[in-house]
């Protein structure tokens, strides 16, 4: 009998255990969100303070009031929005289309564009910024969106292209077979039966495409130059890199950034985290 | 009215691509009727590209000869390839292909290029003007690669220094990373409550949008205000013994930029590794381990004889996958050391190579350097996949 209450005692104390562990990681995780959220209810005169509470004394949104008045926040949330959708518009429409070639066809080339995709990835992304931003000024089309958005068409390609397939090869073909019976054409079938059947692959390569343009930093640093064309990326960086006098109204930018695309991933991350897993489970 | 410029201006580049890959699918739905006829294939020619000519620049209000006589270009030879290169059977998979490889073409095989023609020329703040108008630039053979190893692509840290400090970040970050991604999956994996609370709470890091989460950690390591140097200093005073070996706060981003990085981009890489390796994990029949148990096994030979084998097939990728992200991580450095006095101690070989081209436009030099690098992380790729093939050959 006591040794049945030693091993219960002992499973007790490993329950504990792995329970402290992972609520300690989960605040190390958390933690830095919540202090972005602390630093933009301060007030003016305390941003600088050493005080570690979450909700500090004299709470106010005062610094949210004045990044959507005094600065051009809402301008550059525009400015982001209307750059990812387009740009993820185009790339789900590439994609959509090439994925359904490999899913369905054989041809000359098929295995050898399956590896270009592939190893499209392994060029260092840091390596095109420049040819690109060439281009962009060779065009004249340096800050503009219409630069930003050549610049960014095709960076989620191979990945949607890859996604879109694997979710193409899942969709019986007995469906196509039946509606050519039926007198519609390959492409009819494309169009009615494969799109509105993969919509929910369509979407996942839609958000990815669309967090990727949303949140990069590097491609706009060098083709937007004046604030009224940031992004919010720029727009941020800049508030954070007058330190002193913006703390807290990057901090308030951050947090009206942050919740919307946090609330989109976890509603999505199971999807997203299915289609990144789906090469290794299949091979 | 700026803003309804703005949405001119995309309509206007939505309305091109969709009518490229309009003409290209058109013409593959009328080439089942048409594709016999002989005045088909001159009027495609001429009819698709001035329509997408026209009506772009009708709603773009502009007319940029340049761009518009790429697109016509390149809608000519795909055209042109189609008539005459494909034919047959297999006209349907290419035309479906054609779109996006136009695309990949352009913006990615083109650019790259661009680049090697770029190194091997002499392009740089002095004679970008004179490539600007005329769009010659001086060759220079090797000069620029010669260069490379020579000088340095900042102000002082060389070649070689960046190339240690590049494979020292690599290595460090995804030991870290896996490690602390498998510890955290094996934690979770245990039958414990709140399991999908703690899931989501450990996933943020990596679902926040990633310039926040760098900036933000950047503030907590900032040398005052920065909660790591707050809590060193409230231990130091609680725990004077501390103090007295040397620990205290401490200047992180001017005196330990690198392990600053570091830290920052353990951080967020971990939980991208822990959801990998869960569901590696999850897949595991319990059947093993019951047999393990059976036989009296004890809880590290089941880890080293049952969880490692089993769960190799979905580690390797992820491992792979971010051996080469880790490598290739501008974004942690630059928005850590990215600003006007920004520190150079930090820098690896592709931070170093964006820095050289846009905050000291050596633009060729550049091009060489990330030429050397991308030869570099191709040699390492095409080892470490043939030792992966081998491995799996083995099995």
């Amino acid at each position: 009998m006591s040794e049945k209450d030693a091993i219960e005692r002992r499973r007790t104390v490993k329950y504990l255990l792995i329970h402290a562990v992972i609520i300690l990681a989960a605040a190390i995780c958390v933690y830095p969100l919540l202090r972005i959220f602390s630093v933009s209810l301060r007030p003016g005169d305390k941003l600088f303070s050493t005080d570690l509470s979450l909700i500090p004394d004299g709470a106010t949104f005062k610094a949210y009031a004045s990044l959507l008045k005094d600065t051009m926040f809402l301008r550059w949330l525009w400015n982001s929005l209307l750059i990812t959708l387009a740009t993820s518009f185009i790339g789900v429409s590439l994609a959509s289309t090439a994925a359904y070639a490999f899913s369905r066809f054989r041809f000359p080339g098929k295995k050898a564009g399956l590896i270009l995709l592939l190893s499209s990835q392994m060029i260092p992304a840091g390596m095109l910024i420049l040819p690109l931003f060439l281009m962009i000024m060779k065009l004249k089309l340096m800050n503009t969106y219409l630069g930003m958005i050549i610049a960014y068409s095709v960076s989620s390609l191979p990945f949607s292209i890859w996604i879109l397939k694997g979710y193409y090869d899942t969709i019986p073909r007995s469906l196509e077979e039946a509606a050519l019976v039926d007198g519609t054409s390959q492409v009819g079938a494309f169009w009615r039966i494969i799109l509105p059947l993969s919509t929910p692959a369509l979407s996942i390569a839609f958000l990815f495409n669309f967090t990727t343009a949303w949140n990069e930093y590097l491609v706009a640093r060098v083709v937007l130059f004046s604030s009224k064309q940031y992004t919010w990326t720029l727009g941020l960086f800049e508030l954070q890199g007058q330190y002193i006098t913006q703390w807290g109204m990057f901090a308030a930018g951050s947090m009206l950034v942050t919740i919307p695309v946090l609330a989109v991933f976890l509603y999505s991350s199971k999807w997203l985290i299915s289609g990144l897993t789906l090469g290794s489970v299949k091979g | 009215m700026d803003i309804l410029r703005s949405i001119y201006e995309v309509t206007g580049f939505i309305v091109l691509i969709a009518l490229g890959v309009a003409a290209l699918e058109g013409y593959f739905y009328y080439h089942f009727k048409f594709h016999d006829r002989s005045w088909f294939f001159p009027a495609a020619l001429l009819a698709f590209p001035a329509l997408a000519l026209a009506v772009s620049a009708a709603v773009t209000g502009g007319f940029q000869p340049r761009l518009w006589s790429w697109f016509l270009m390149a809608e000519l030879l795909v055209l042109a390839g189609f008539k005459y290169a494909v034919k047959g059977r297999h006209t349907v998979p290419y035309l479906l292909l054609a779109p996006a490889f136009v695309g990949l073409a352009l913006l990615l095989v083109y650019p790259f290029v661009f680049e090697v023609y770029l190194s091997f020329h002499d392009l740089k703040l002095t004679t970008i003007m004179m490539w600007k108008n005329t769009g010659k630039i001086p060759f220079a053979g090797l000069d620029q690669y010669v260069k490379v190893f020579t000088t340095s692509p900042l102000s002082e840290v060389s070649f070689w220094a960046l190339l240690g400090r590049t494979l020292l970040w690599t290595f460090s970050n995804v030991f870290f990373h896996v490690a602390g991604g498998f510890a955290l999956a094996l934690l979770l994996n245990n039958a414990i409550r709140f399991k999908g609370f703690y899931r989501t709470l450990l996933v943020i890091p990596w679902a926040m949008p990633q310039v926040v989460a760098v900036l933000a950690m950047r503030g907590e390591f900032h040398s005052q205000n920065g909660f790591v140097n707050i809590i060193l200093s409230k231990l130091t005073a609680a725990f004077p013994f501390l103090a007295s070996m040397g620990i205290g706060p401490v200047q992180w981003l001017s005196d330990y930029p690198l392990l600053t990085c570091t830290i920052i981009n353990v951080w967020l890489g971990i939980p991208f590794m822990m959801v990998v390796i869960l569901g590696g994990l999850q897949s595991i029949s319990s059947s093993y381990y019951d047999a393990a148990d059976i036989d009296g096994a004890s809880y590290f030979q089941k880890l080293r004889f049952i969880t490692l084998p089993l769960i190799k097939p979905v580690l390797m990728p992820a491992v792979t996958l971010g051996t080469v992200w880790t490598f290739n991580n501008i974004n942690v450095i630059y928005l850590v050391t990215g600003q006007a006095g920004g520190t150079e101690q930090a820098d690896i070989l592709v931070s170093a190579l964006y820095k050289a081209a846009f905050t000291y436009n050596r633009y060729s030099y550049s091009a060489a350097f990330a030429i050397v690098v991308f030869a570099l992380l191709f040699f390492i790729s095409v080892t470490y996949l043939h030792g992966f093939d081998a491995a799996k050959e083995e099995r």
